[in-house]
C-alpha cells in the first residue's frame, strides 16, 4: 500500500493496545458499581442499630418508674440471649447507667452518667 | 493525486468516536448506579420500615407516660395495635388498602422458661411463600394485670416479634 511505510502499522497496533487496555480498566470499574447496592444493603441488615437504639430506650424507660430493675434487667438480658442471640449487660446504680451489647460482630458499651 | 492513505486514518478516527461517545456515555451515567434487584435492597427497605414503625408506636405522647404501644400489650387491645400498626406502615390513606402485611407474637421469661403468645395479625391467610422480615421490640409492661394467660403478673419487658411482608 502506498500510504503505509513499515513504521504505520506499530503505530496502530499501540494505540489498539492503550485502547484496549483503558476499555478493559472502565469495564472492570461498571462491573464492581453492581456489587454497591448489595454490600451497602446486607452491611445495613447487619449492623444492630435498632436493636441497640431499643435496648437503651428500654433501660431508660423501666429506670424512669420506681419498680424494682433487677427483674426486668434479666428480661432483657435472656429474652436478647434467648431470641436475637446477643449478650446484654446492664449494670444500674443510683448514678450510672452500663448497657454492654454484643452480638460477636458489633461491640457497643456505654456508661450513662446521671 | 488520490492514495489510500486516509482509510485508515479514518477507520482509526471512527474506531476513536465511537470510543469516546462509549466512555462519556459511562461517565455520565455512572452517577446513576444500576444494581440488580436482589432481595437484599428490598429486605433493607422493609426491615428499616418496620423498626420505624415500632419505634413510632413506642414513643409515649408525653413525657413519662406509657406509649402507645405499651398500653396496646398491657390491655391486650390488639385490633387498635392492628389498625395504628397498618397505618403508619402502609402509606395508602385508605384502609385495607395497603400491601404491608404482618404477624407478631410476644416473648416473655417466666423465670427459666421462654415461651410466647401470639399477639395479632393482619388476618391474611399464611400460605408459607411469604418473602418475609422480622423486627422487634421491647415492650415494658409495667402492669401485666390484663395480659393473656401465660406471662408472669409482674412488671417486666417483654419482646414483641413483628414479621412483615409484602402481598
Amino acid at each position: 500500500m502506498e500510504g503505509l511505510d513499515g513504521e504505520d502499522g506499530q503505530w496502530i497496533i499501540l494505540m489498539g493496545l492503550i485502547i484496549s487496555v483503558s476499555i478493559f480498566i472502565l469495564a472492570i470499574i461498571v462491573n464492581q458499581s453492581i456489587l454497591v447496592g448489595q454490600t451497602t444493603s446486607e452491611s445495613v441488615l447487619d449492623f444492630p442499630k435498632s436493636e441497640i437504639q431499643d435496648i437503651r430506650s428500654e433501660v431508660i424507660r423501666y429506670r424512669n418508674t420506681m419498680v424494682d430493675p433487677y427483674p426486668i434487667q434479666t428480661d432483657i438480658e435472656q429474652l436478647t440471649l434467648f431470641r436475637k442471640t446477643a449478650l446484654v449487660n446492664i449494670s444500674n446504680t443510683s448514678d450510672r447507667l452500663t448497657i454492654h451489647y454484643n452480638n460477636g460482630v458489633t461491640y457497643y458499651h456505654e456508661i450513662i452518667q446521671i | 493525486m488520490v492514495t489510500d492513505t486516509g482509510v485508515l486514518y479514518t477507520i482509526e478516527g471512527l474506531a476513536a468516536g465511537v470510543l469516546m461517545i462509549t466512555t462519556a456515555y459511562l461517565v455520565v451515567s455512572s452517577t446513576m448506579v444500576f444494581t440488580p434487584g436482589d432481595t437484599h435492597i428490598i429486605d433493607m427497605q422493609l426491615e428499616q420500615l418496620g423498626n420505624d414503625v415500632l419505634a413510632t408506636m413506642d414513643t409515649p405522647v408525653k413525657f413519662g407516660e406509657p406509649s402507645p404501644l405499651e398500653l396496646y400489650v398491657m390491655e391486650h387491645d390488639i385490633t387498635n395495635f392492628s389498625t395504628h400498626f397498618l397505618l403508619l406502615a402502609n402509606t395508602v390513606s385508605q384502609p385495607g388498602f395497603g400491601k404491608i402485611k404482618f404477624n407478631s407474637v410476644i416473648y416473655y421469661r417466666k423465670g427459666t422458661i421462654f415461651d410466647f403468645y401470639h399477639f395479632t395479625d393482619s388476618g391474611d391467610i399464611i400460605t408459607g411463600r411469604e418473602h418475609m422480615v422480622k423486627v422487634t421490640r421491647r415492650v415494658f409492661v409495667e402492669d401485666a394485670s390484663n395480659l393473656p394467660s401465660g406471662p408472669e403478673n409482674r412488671t417486666q419487658s417483654v419482646l414483641m416479634e413483628v414479621t412483615l411482608w409484602r402481598d
